[in-house]
Order: structure tokens, then C-alpha cells, then sequence
């Protein structure tokens, strides 16, 4: 008897031990994942704040309760950022942090957590109760977190800030306000989005002009073109094709951006109609159509097949391939300052850089398959329970980031003589090779320094991408990249705004569950050549019930 | 009240000394076993005291709620964990087998190989895939089998003429049908040789006298693997499938770094649902991943129990 009570005993905590090792717990910690540059001032990110407590502290606006932020923030703020701080460790950081402490006269400690696993790296630090006082969300992130009473309402705050007056794009900011008027994050910058980019030798190749592209046959046409033929001269046909992107659908919103021109007026996720009702975009007829297309791309090679499984990174790594065999002709990204770092790539890889930028075709304009300006990711203050600590952070943090002058600067350029000067320069990059550039900047100028960790590369940018911000700098200072310069201008005048994300309680808990559903659709009808009413109706029949429910939570 | 008796090294029956005194006399042992004491303490019994949280609700943010048995509710109302459940099973088990088969294959003609230096190198070749990581592997094989022009298997197959000029490339991994016998494939591939240490160690033992009656009763060469070779090898590979059995419910990283959505259903298994469910939404719960791994658990512990009494049955003694 006490053999088998034993047993059971060792049994028991044999399942619990192996069930320990697998689940998620409590202990994890965000230091091994961080690249913490440190201060001598010890981090006040230990006290739970407000929202951890049995209910939401209602500290709507910091009450006007302002003090200098050097007086209430003497043991200095921490900060939580993922890779869009591109003054990394190996980057100039400590540059950056350390002319940020002198301009604003704290101490600052950042935690930079690993860009592409973000979410999953805030989810855990948030378990082990370690917050800082501001942090960086992606739109969708933010959309989650906001109803939680995590974060502090800044809605006065950001009323009553110093940039207002300079504020060129107020409408971003107040379209992240709830219905209630509370606004939990801030945006310096408009969201940016992709546009669709041509290689102009390919097109030269199959003798189309990119001016006589303006619908989709003329788009589908050309992609046909690029996988029929041999853009890439190498003496044989049909080994290239014509777009390449990472997935049929991208993994967060605005979902359709890599695929615009075969989504056309579709939206395959919750939105709202023009009348406040929420709806499932996936399940329309719009969606339909749009894998159909796709369906019949993938049959004719006019989409890379990788693409069902390709991440951006190889989707950006084939396209720009110095084999350009097996590329393609067609690639959809981000806007901007992308326009250059594409060029760069092509160069750095020996193929012909000359790029077309795609107006919108026809079937795309002014609907949700155009050049979608998603979401702005945002700052987010933790509410720490003290609306005057509160706003000292919104102050010394957010309020300084838009002051037009020493402390934007930081945010846009980076660290002064690390990314940027203005004292007179010559250097050279790619020295020796026929890539070799020289640049020379009189004494005054303001101009961009070699990157820190690449001298073969030129900086470009820090936090803030400068066409984006919401305030501009008023130092004159501009780096006259007329790449990103013409990227930017095409895509303000050719995007429109994305739907919002959907906040409800059961989206979040089942987000997992309805984006594999989707998926299971997509890649039956697009790669098996599957009936796409069959495919939607086991869609339906998979998460059906949870989508009704998520509606009925939106809409009432 | 009597005390409990003890019988010496020498047959005297004496009184059993307190156990404080025993564990006086014996400090230097237990001094010795406090670090591992501590040690086992802080890293496997107290980390245990998260499985309460299958029954909570525990979010990133917000306050940890009793739910009871929600998320086992849930969890076995949901199809995506079944699928992943059974794929889990199918998926080790085919691995055990295959693996261990083709160890046991491979050993034996290693054992065969009279030439030294080609016996050693063979041996070092196939072990050497055991040690790249799981993501180099994916890597390679994605690039072989990959759909696109460049791939090299379907380059082979259009030399070949298997695939005609109408055909369009296979997509080896994106496909339901080859997911499987691929994965399996890559599986051999990669720990077959480790696999073979432990057998051709058992082959190295074997009484060479054994061979030698075998020969003077005039057994071929595959007679001797029949009658010889194998009957001693049986132990050991009962031995190694009853302890991996144990571990089928583990399978992660192979599984990680060469599935996508397009063959969840052939592929997905119980912790890659877990790390989706954990790390791919923006507020997870984890209280349902630690349901989902309990439950894993539970299943990995009865197939411990049922491995020791099918070793005890096989072998007369257990494995725990």
C-alpha cells in the first residue's frame, strides 16, 4: 500500500514537473533578451502600476497636476523599444542616450527587446510585473493593451503639450482617441504603408512601359510577362516570375498590403462599414474574388510560389538576389525610406537598381486594396498610479521628442558627430571597389554620417523617420535623400487610410485561432486549387461561432 | 512505545538510532547534497507552482481569475488542439521506429565493414548531421526542395523528365501529402547515426565465440545476423524504444523550423499549438497554454508508467 501511495506521489509530481517545463509561468524576465544600456540611476520599473490592481485606477488625465519632470523624475525613466530605435548597442546608443540625458536632463535607461519577437517579449515582461514607465506599441498591440488600464490616459496631457502648435497632422493623434475621448498612446508619426515597386531593366526586357499599367489585366499582364520571358537575360524563359511577397496575407494589420492588386476592394479581417457596423471582411464576396485571382497567379507563375511560406526578409533577399534567377519583377513594400535601402541592396548586389514605383491600378484606387497608410505604431505611458509622475514622463519624453530642435533631432537623426554632423567632412564608402563613393560636406552642413557598425553605408535615420513626423524639426536640419524623398511624396499622395482594428475581449483571446482559419482557406484555394465556397465554409465552420461573437461584442 | 529494530552487517538486531543522530553522524553527506538539495529546490519543485495557473485566468496585464476547468473545457472542444494531439502521436511514434530502425540497419553493417579506416570515416559521416541545429537543417532542405526555379530536387525531377513541362514544381513542404514522409526523411537523415552509438557499443560486446560456433556450424553471414547479432541486440533496442517512447510527446523544434500554415493538419503539433497560442497574439493567455501543457504532461507521464510496465513485463525490471 505505501509502495503504490508512493508511486502516485512520484507520479504526480512527475506530471507537474514535466508540465512546469512547458508552461508559461511567472518567472520569465526580460533580461536575457534585453540590451539594457544602463545608468548609475537605479530603474523604477519594480512597482506594479496602477492597472494591477483589482480595478482600473481612473486618473483620466493627469488632473493638471504638473511639476517640473526634474523634480519628479530624479531616479530617472525607463523605457521599453523594439528595433525602430535603429541607434542600437552596436549602433550608437550609448551616443544617443547619453546626448538625450544632457539636452533633457534625466537619466534615461532603455531596454531594447528584439524586434521580431516584440509582443512575445512585452507579454513576458508584463507577467513578471516589470514595467517601464513608456514603451513603444505596434497599432494592433496598442488596440489589446488600451482597455486593459495599463496605460495612463494623455489625452490632456497631449492637449496641452508644447509641440501642439507646431502639429501638422493633428488628426492622427485624435483619431486614436476611444469614444470616450481618452487617449492612451501617442503617435509622432503617420503609419507609413507599402507601395508597389517595378524593376525598370525588367521592364525594358518585355517591352512594357510602367505608364501603360493602369488595371489589373495591364498589372496581370506584366506579371505574366515577367515569368513567360526572360527579364533577367539569362538565355532562359520561364524561370523568373512576376511578384513576390511575404504570404498571401500578412500577419498584421493592414493585412493586405503586400498583395494590394490582387486584394483590390477586399479586407479579409473584422472592419467597419461606412455605417459603424462591424463585419467580417473575410467572409465577402470581395475576399472571394481576390483568392480566386490569386488562385489563378499561382497556376500561370505569375506569383513566386515561395510566397505562401516566404518571411520579408526572404522575400526582400530573393528579389534583390544578385542570382536573378528565380526573382521577380513585381515587389510590394514599405514606402519612404525603403525606396533607398531597395536601391542600396540592388547596387550592393550588382543588379540593375533602377526603380519604378506603380501608380495605383484602377481597381485599387480609393479602396481598402490601395496603398494603405496603416495604423501608427504609438508611445505608451504605464499608469504608475500618480498622475503628476505620469505627466512628468508625457513631458520629458513625449513632449520633448516633437520640440522641433536638439531633442528631435536625437529622435530623427541620432546622436550629433556619431550619425550626423554639421562640421565639415569628407569620407568615402565601398573604398576601393566600384562602388566606391566619396562624399564632402563644407563647415555648417548638415549632413549624415557612415553608419557606426557599417562604414560602407551611409545612416539614415533614427527613431522618427523624418517624412513621417507629425511636427516637423524647425533647425533646418534635412537629409536631402531624393529617394526616400520622391518615395514619401508618392506615397502621401497615393494612399489611403487603413480600417481600424477591432477591440474585443474574444478577438484578442482568439486572434490565433481565426488567422490559422484563414489561412487554412487561403492556401486551399490558392495552392491546391481548392472551391473557394467550400474552403470559406469550413472557415465558417471552424471559427464561425467565435466570429459571430466577436461581432456581437463590437456591435453592441 | 518500542522502537524500530535494525539487523547489522553482522546479523545483531539493534535499536534504529533517531534519524537526527543518523543525519549528525552522516554531515558530511548531507553537506555535501544540500547544493544539489538547493539546486533541484529552486529550478525544477518551484517553478511546479505555475501549473495552478491552468486553472486561472492569467493575462499580461489584469488580475489572475479562477476559472476551474475553462480552459481543459475549451481545450477539448477545440479542434486545432486534437489535430495537433494526434499529430503529435503519429509523428514521434513514426520517428521512434524509423530512427531506430534504421540505426539497428546501419549498425549492423558497420559491424559488418572489415575495413577499418572506411568503417571510421562512414561512422564520423553520419554522425556529423546529429550536430547541426534544427534551424540549419530547415534551411538547407527548404532550399533543395524549394518550388521556385532554383530548387534543387524539382531541377532534378524536370532533368529527369518525371516532371513534365505542363507540371508545375512541387512544393515539397507546402504540400499535405509529402510534408510527412519528407519530415520523416530528414528525421533518418539527421539522427541515424547518433543513434547507432548505443547499438554498436551492444555489437562490440558480443562473445566473439558466439561467431565462432556459428561458423563451425556453418551459418552464412546473414544467419549469423539472424541468430547472433540480432537476438543480442533485442535488449538494447527494447531498452531504447521504451525510454524514447516516453519522450513522444516532446517534439518541438523539428517541427517548428520546417511546418507552415498550409500543413497544419498533417504537421501542427501539441507544442507548436501551445507556442502559437502563447507568442502570437498580442495578449495571450496563459493560462490556456498551461492547460494545454498540463494535459501534455499528463499524456507524457501515463506513457512513462505504461513504458515501465511494459519493461517490466519484457526485461523483469522497470525503468523508474
Amino acid at each position: 500500500m505505501k509502495k503504490k501511495a508512493l508511486s502516485l506521489l512520484l507520479a504526480s509530481t512527475m506530471v507537474v514537473s514535466l508540465a512546469a517545463c512547458g508552461g508559461g509561468g511567472d518567472s520569465a524576465s526580460s533580461s536575457s533578451n534585453n540590451n539594457s544600456s544602463t545608468t548609475d540611476t537605479p530603474s523604477n520599473t519594480t512597482d506594479a502600476p496602477a492597472a494591477n490592481t483589482d480595478a482600473p485606477a481612473d486618473n483620466t488625465a493627469a488632473s493638471g497636476e504638473k511639476q517640473d519632470y526634474h523634480e519628479v523624475l530624479k531616479d530617472g525613466l525607463t523605457i521599453v523599444v523594439n528595433g525602430t530605435l535603429t541607434a542600437s548597442v552596436d549602433n550608437g546608443q550609448a551616443d544617443f542616450e547619453k546626448q538625450w540625458e544632457d539636452a533633457v536632463g534625466i537619466d534615461l535607461t532603455i531596454q531594447q527587446l528584439d524586434h521580431s519577437g516584440y509582443t512575445d517579449a512585452v507579454g513576458r515582461l508584463f507577467a513578471s510585473q516589470d514595467y517601464p514607465d513608456a514603451m513603444i506599441m505596434s497599432a494592433e498591440m496598442f488596440k489589446q493593451y488600451a482597455p486593459t488600464g495599463l496605460l495612463w490616459d494623455m489625452a490632456d496631457a497631449y492637449a496641452n503639450a508644447e509641440f501642439q502648435s507646431r502639429v501638422t497632422l493633428p488628426s492622427i493623434n485624435e483619431n486614436l482617441k476611444d469614444s470616450e475621448g481618452h487617449l492612451y498612446g501617442f503617435a509622432p508619426t503617420y503609419g507609413n504603408g507599402c507601395v508597389t515597386y517595378v524593376k525598370k531593366a525588367w521592364l525594358d526586357a518585355v517591352g512594357i512601359n510602367i505608364d501603360d499599367v493602369k488595371t489589373y489585366d495591364d498589372y496581370y499582364n506584366m506579371l505574366k510577362a515577367f515569368h513567360d520571358g526572360d527579364p533577367d537575360g539569362n538565355g532562359v524563359d520561364g524561370d523568373t516570375y512576376g511578384v513576390v511577397a511575404a504570404g498571401f496575407i500578412g500577419t498584421e494589420a493592414p493585412w493586405i498590403n503586400y498583395l494590394p492588386e490582387f486584394w483590390q476592394g477586399a479586407f479579409p479581417s473584422l472592419y467597419q462599414t461606412a455605417d459603424g457596423t462591424w463585419v467580417d471582411g473575410f467572409q465577402e464576396q470581395a475576399t472571394k474574388d481576390a483568392l480566386l485571382r490569386m488562385q489563378q497567379a499561382y497556376n500561370d507563375g505569375a506569383i513566386d510560389p515561395e510566397s505562401l511560406t516566404a518571411s520579408t526578409k526572404i522575400a526582400r533577399e530573393k528579389w534583390f538576389s544578385n542570382d536573378q534567377k528565380g526573382s521577380s519583377g513585381v515587389f510590394t513594400y514599405w514606402a519612404g525610406t525603403w525606396y533607398r535601402t531597395l536601391t542600396d541592396n540592388l547596387i550592393k548586389n550588382e543588379v540593375n537598381e533602377e526603380l519604378v514605383q506603380l501608380p495605383p491600378i484602377k481597381e485599387i484606387q480609393d479602396t481598402f486594396g490601395g496603398y494603405l497608410n496603416r495604423e501608427a505604431p504609438v508611445w505608451v505611458i504605464i499608469d504608475q498610479g500618480d498622475p503628476v509622475h505620469n505627466q512628468a514622463v508625457f513631458d520629458a519624453l513625449l513632449d520633448t521628442m516633437l520640440d522641433g530642435g536638439t531633442v528631435q533631432t536625437l529622435w530623427v537623426y541620432g546622436a550629433e558627430d556619431v550619425h550626423w554632423s554639421t562640421k565639415a567632412e569628407e569620407f568615402t564608402t565601398n573604398a576601393g571597389t566600384d562602388k566606391e563613393k566619396a562624399y564632402s560636406y563644407a563647415d555648417g552642413e548638415f549632413h549624415l554620417k557612415p553608419s557606426p557598425n557599417d562604414p560602407n553605408t551611409v545612416w539614415k535615420k533614427n527613431h522618427l523617420d523624418p517624412a513621417l513626423t507629425i511636427a516637423q524639426l524647425t533647425n533646418g536640419f534635412t537629409d536631402n535623400d531624393e529617394l526616400a524623398a520622391a518615395g514619401n511624396k508618392f506615397f502621401t499622395e497615393n494612399c489611403v487610410d487603413a480600417p481600424a482594428s477591432p477591440v474585443s475581449e474574444t478577438f484578442t483571446n482568439e486572434s490565433g485561432t481565426i488567422f490559422d482559419a484563414k489561412m487554412a482557406c487561403i492556401t486551399e484555394v490558392v495552392t491546391k486549387n481548392g472551391n473557394v465556397d467550400e474552403a470559406m465554409q469550413t472557415y465558417i465552420d471552424t471559427v464561425g461561432t467565435i466570429i459571430d461573437q466577436c461581432l456581437a461584442e463590437l456591435n453592441q | 512505545m518500542s522502537k524500530k529494530k535494525v539487523v547489522t552487517s553482522g546479523g545483531v538486531e539493534v535499536r534504529e538510532k533517531p534519524l537526527g543522530l543518523r543525519i549528525w553522524n552522516n554531515r558530511g553527506y548531507y553537506i555535501m547534497f544540500l547544493p544539489v538539495l538547493i539546486f533541484l529546490l529552486i529550478m525544477h519543485y518551484w517553478p511546479m507552482l505555475g501549473v495552478r495557473y491552468a486553472f486561472y485566468d492569467y493575462k499580461p496585464v489584469g488580475p489572475k481569475t479562477f476559472v476551474g476547468l475553462a480552459h481543459f473545457t475549451k481545450m477539448f472542444s477545440t479542434q486545432a488542439f486534437w489535430t495537433a494531439f494526434w499529430n503529435t502521436l503519429e509523428l514521434s511514434i513514426a520517428n521512434l521506429l524509423l530512427t531506430n530502425i534504421s540505426a539497428v540497419v546501419v549498425s549492423i553493417f558497420l559491424n559488418e565493414m572489415k575495413n577499418l579506416f572506411a568503417k571510421k570515416t562512414l561512422q564520423t559521416v553520419i554522425y556529423l548531421p546529429h550536430f547541426m541545429s534544427w534551424a540549419v537543417v530547415a534551411s538547407i532542405f527548404s532550399l533543395f526542395l524549394s518550388p521556385s526555379s532554383t530548387g534543387m530536387v524539382n531541377g532534378i525531377l524536370r532533368d529527369w523528365g518525371i516532371l513534365k513541362e505542363a507540371d508545375k514544381n512541387i512544393y515539397f513542404l507546402a504540400s499535405t501529402a509529402w510534408w510527412r514522409p519528407i519530415y520523416w526523411f530528414i528525421q533518418v537523415w539527421k539522427e541515424t547515426g547518433w543513434g547507432t552509438i548505443i547499438y554498436l557499443a551492444t555489437l562490440s560486446g558480443i562473445n566473439p565465440e558466439l561467431y565462432e560456433a556459428a561458423d563451425i556450424d556453418g551459418a552464412t553471414r546473414m544467419q549469423k545476423i539472424r541468430f547472433v547479432t540480432l537476438p543480442a541486440l533485442s535488449n538494447t533496442i527494447i531498452t531504447v524504444l521504451i525510454l524514447n517512447l516516453a519522450k513522444v510527446m516532446n517534439l518541438f523544434e523539428s517541427v517548428f523550423v520546417l511546418y507552415n500554415n498550409a500543413v497544419f493538419e498533417v504537421s501542427d503539433v501539441i507544442a507548436t499549438y501551445i507556442y502559437r497560442q502563447t507568442f502570437a497574439i498580442a495578449l495571450p493567455n496563459y493560462g490556456y497554454s498551461t492547460a494545454v501543457g498540463l494535459f501534455r504532461s499528463l499524456v507524457g507521464c501515463v506513457l512513462v508508467l505504461a513504458c515501465n510496465h511494459v519493461s517490466k513485463k519484457v526485461r523483469g525490471r522497470g525503468i523508474v
